[in-house]
């Protein structure tokens, strides 16, 4: 009796608007944080199509010098705080139940109650354009005492402020339920060195997320106090401070945003070359020492500070090189002796790689002092980071979203559309992205809103520009490709690609409780490869049976 | 025999001739062996599909000629910033000057002549300096954080409100560009200034002059 009367929220069926809003099923969840961020993406990117615009040419003045420092400060908050990071934690809500044989995320109300406040720290946070004096203007980072109520007054920064500190909590408290769902929800017999490589990139994730958000959230709230007549990031050592409390958040969800997109690349490129990923031990391994060492190289963004030990930061910084290289060592592993099909997740996930690795090669180049010098503050690190983020962990969530999106929605997504996408955005990603390098080093700094006319500059920003311009091309093809997909579907069946990991075991899209047939037996990282192996050995003995009787 | 003067451009040069050439060719070599990789095992027959999915001896091994190489680069690394940091700082200085940036210009004081310059918004004032001799600038600020910045001499350093710090920079003859490099608010794009670096002789002429209140 006891069982009949007990309906959780997850039981109830309910759809439409009211299923986005109210669900505590993972999958809605992690779908309205997906569609919530992929909104802010877009919004994220007309800001940088407005910058782009601006920096055409030298000395333009199509927007105010306040109307572009809010333009940056919004690109950089919006892209960071409402849509790779919770993007990332989007991915892991809603798959990392799946790849784990759980029947749901544990607190789920608890982390309908973050993906509300997430949400409203966003709207928050964008609400400052109709403010008197704009948006926030301090850039995505705000350093004390700039952000302070004296040089930056104005409910705008006041609205960045809190919208930051909302949108944060609520990513750390979804991030702790995908935690506790990890410790402690994971089907029979599926141990941690069983779980697919998607989920052991979300595990670290919001390990990190919970780890380093808080101070975030603490960080803010000092400076909201600062703001309001508390005194507290003052003198040298409150600067100093204030950047400490920052970048110890700032640097791992630099990782935060970056994990979950390798993931997703990772199991495209296993599947995709029918081979399980190799060198499992060693990359997790590699993923929590990766982890480990990104909570202890916050103060490579301080180098010029004077307030820092530089050689320590740099060791830690540079030793990351070797997690890294493993991570490559164990992608090419996957590929040699597989049987490669070039898919479009796939050559989203091949691209993630050598393009994230112009990213992480410039990494390696920031983190010494002495060249940091002169890269800080300069388009040097603006290449590098989009480098990672944009031509790296972007091109994982796409990787990702052609790998999945048949299992999410049961239909697929365009090949074809998904290959001129993945053209326009190779193409536009690196015509933007590239030059910035020589710009940086030719001596434009970040951050300015007009640039005077020198030698090679206006050519170099123009072909940036043009580059922006195309991928937003990209992007376009690619909402017309989900539409075009959703509107005549293209039915894809259960397991279209021949998967490797539980959530290929369910219907398409998962059921309510995910799994209404019985699980698999797990005995590997990649269950279902081992099902399709055994059966084909059965196979071969078979024949040779027949063939020698 | 004198050691060299520590010049910052030359130690970024240094580094630079390393770090690059390294990182080219890791790139290219992961680019090609990606491509090779993909072309070779390209529609193979999905039965065929190698089964070894693990080497830990031979990723321990490469683990490790990973970390020779951070060593390596981290060596390298430290032994230019100590040059710059440290035994820069040392040398003796052949002038003074005390920078005070503010929102949105630079003030450049001349503690031994006793004058000062003003950079104003967009860099009128130039910073005069002797060339081929130890310049020290003495770095703070009047309000928020902005960062002291020539390019050409590849080297930064911050000007934070509440502290003084030092950089001791060497230059070559010639006209090189500054600008702030810390977001510094509204108009942290004009907060430029331009370094004038002239023959000793000619600065110390420059300079008493300044002292004397005539312009040059």
């Amino acid at each position: 009796m006891s069982v009949a009367t007990a309906p959780t929220a997850q039981h109830t069926r309910i759809t439409g608007l009211l299923a986005a809003t109210v669900s505590t099923d993972h999958k809605r969840m992690g779908l309205t944080v997906g569609a919530c961020s992929l909104f802010f993406f877009l919004l994220g990117g007309v800001f940088a199509l407005l910058m782009r615009t601006q920096l055409a040419q030298p000395d333009m003045r199509l927007v105010s010098d306040n109307s572009y420092n809010q333009l940056f400060t919004m690109h950089g908050s919006t892209m960071i705080y409402l849509f790779v990071t919770p993007m990332a934690i989007a991915m892991a809500m809603y798959l990392i139940p799946l790849q784990i044989g759980a029947v749901g995320l544990s607190g789920a109300r608890l982390a309908l109650a973050g993906l509300w406040t997430w949400l409203c720290g966003g709207l928050v946070m964008q609400q400052g354009w109709f403010a008197s004096g704009g948006a926030g203007r301090d850039g995505w980072s705000s350093y004390a005492p700039l952000s302070n109520g004296t040089n930056t007054p104005g409910v705008g920064q006041d609205l960045w402020v809190i919208g930051v500190i909302l949108a944060a909590a609520g990513m750390t408290v979804m991030a702790a339920c995908v935690l506790a769902t990890v410790a402690r929800r994971r089907a029979p017999r599926m141990s941690l060195l069983r779980m697919p490589v998607f989920t052991w990139t979300g595990l670290v994730s919001v390990l990190m997320v919970v780890g380093a958000f808080p101070i975030l959230v603490l960080a803010l709230v000092l400076l909201y106090i600062d703001r309001h007549g508390g005194h507290i990031y003052t003198g040298f050592t409150g600067a100093i401070d204030y950047q400490d409390l920052f970048w110890f958040f700032g640097h791992p969800v630099v990782y935060v945003m970056f994990f979950p997109y390798l993931g997703a690349a990772a199991e495209a490129i296993a599947v995709c070359s029918h081979k399980r990923w190799f060198g499992y031990t060693a990359f997790v391994v590699s993923i929590m020492a990766f982890a480990a060492l990104s909570m202890s190289v916050w103060s490579h963004h301080m180098y010029v500070t004077g307030g820092v030990t530089n050689q320590y930061f740099a060791f830690t910084s540079t030793a990351l090189l070797v997690p890294a290289g493993i991570e490559y060592f164990d992608a090419v592993g996957t590929l040699v002796g597989g049987s490669i099909v070039l898919r479009t997740s796939m050559l989203f996930a091949l691209t993630f790689f050598i393009q994230f690795l112009i990213g992480g090669l410039s990494g390696i180049f920031v983190a010494s002092p002495v060249l940091d010098y002169q890269a800080y503050g300069t388009y040097i690190v603006v290449a590098h980071f989009h480098y990672t983020l944009f031509a790296g962990s972007i091109f994982g969530f796409f990787a990702g979203v052609y790998h999945w999106f048949p299992k999410i929605t049961g239909a697929f997504l365009r090949e074809s559309l998904g290959k001129l996408q993945l053209a326009l955005m190779v193409i536009g990603t690196n015509l933007t992205f590239f030059p910035m390098f020589f710009l940086g080093n030719d001596g434009m700094p970040r951050r300015i809103s007009r640039y005077p006319t020198h030698p090679g500059w206006g050519t170099l920003n123009l072909l940036e520009s043009i580059g922006a311009g195309i991928i937003a091309l990209g992007v376009l093809v690619f909402l017309i490709n989900i539409l075009v997909s959703l509107r005549r579907r293209v039915p894809a069946g259960d397991d279209p690609w021949l998967g490797h990991t539980l959530e290929w075991a369910t219907s398409s899209p998962p059921p309510p409780l995910n799994f209404e047939r019985p699980l698999p037996p797990i005995r590997s990282y990649a269950p279902l490869l081992d099902l399709r192996l055994e059966e084909l050995d059965r196979a071969r003995e078979r024949r040779e049976v027949t063939s020698s009787g | 025999m004198v050691p060299a003067l520590v010049s910052t451009r030359s130690e970024y040069d240094h580094l630079f001739s390393i770090y690059v050439p390294i990182a080219v060719g890791v790139f290219l070599l992961i680019a090609i062996v990606v491509v090779v990789t993909v072309v070779v095992f390209r529609r193979r027959p999905v039965e065929g599909a190698a089964r070894w999915h693990e080497n830990n001896l031979l990723e321990g091994s490469y683990a490790l000629l990973l970390a020779c190489v951070a060593a390596f680069l981290l060596y390298l690394t430290f032994t230019a910033e100590h040059r710059v940091d440290t035994v820069a700082n040392r040398e003796r200085a052949a002038v003074t000057v005390d920078v005070t940036a503010s929102k949105w210009e630079w003030t450049f004081t001349y503690p031994a002549y006793g004058f000062a310059v003003h950079s104003g918004t967009v860099g009128r004032q130039p910073l005069v300096v002797p060339a081929g001799e130890p310049v020290r600038f003495n770095l703070t600020s009047a309000d928020v954080i902005h960062s002291f910045w020539i390019p050409a001499l590849r080297y930064k350093h911050d000007a934070i409100p509440g502290s003084t710090q030092v950089a001791t920079l060497l230059f070559s003859g010639g006209v090189f560009a500054g600008q702030c490099a810390e977001f510094c608010g509204l108009r942290h794009a004009d907060m430029i200034f331009t370094v004038h670096a002239v023959r000793p002789a000619e600065f110390v002429a420059w300079a008493h002059r300044q002292g004397t209140g005539t312009t040059p």
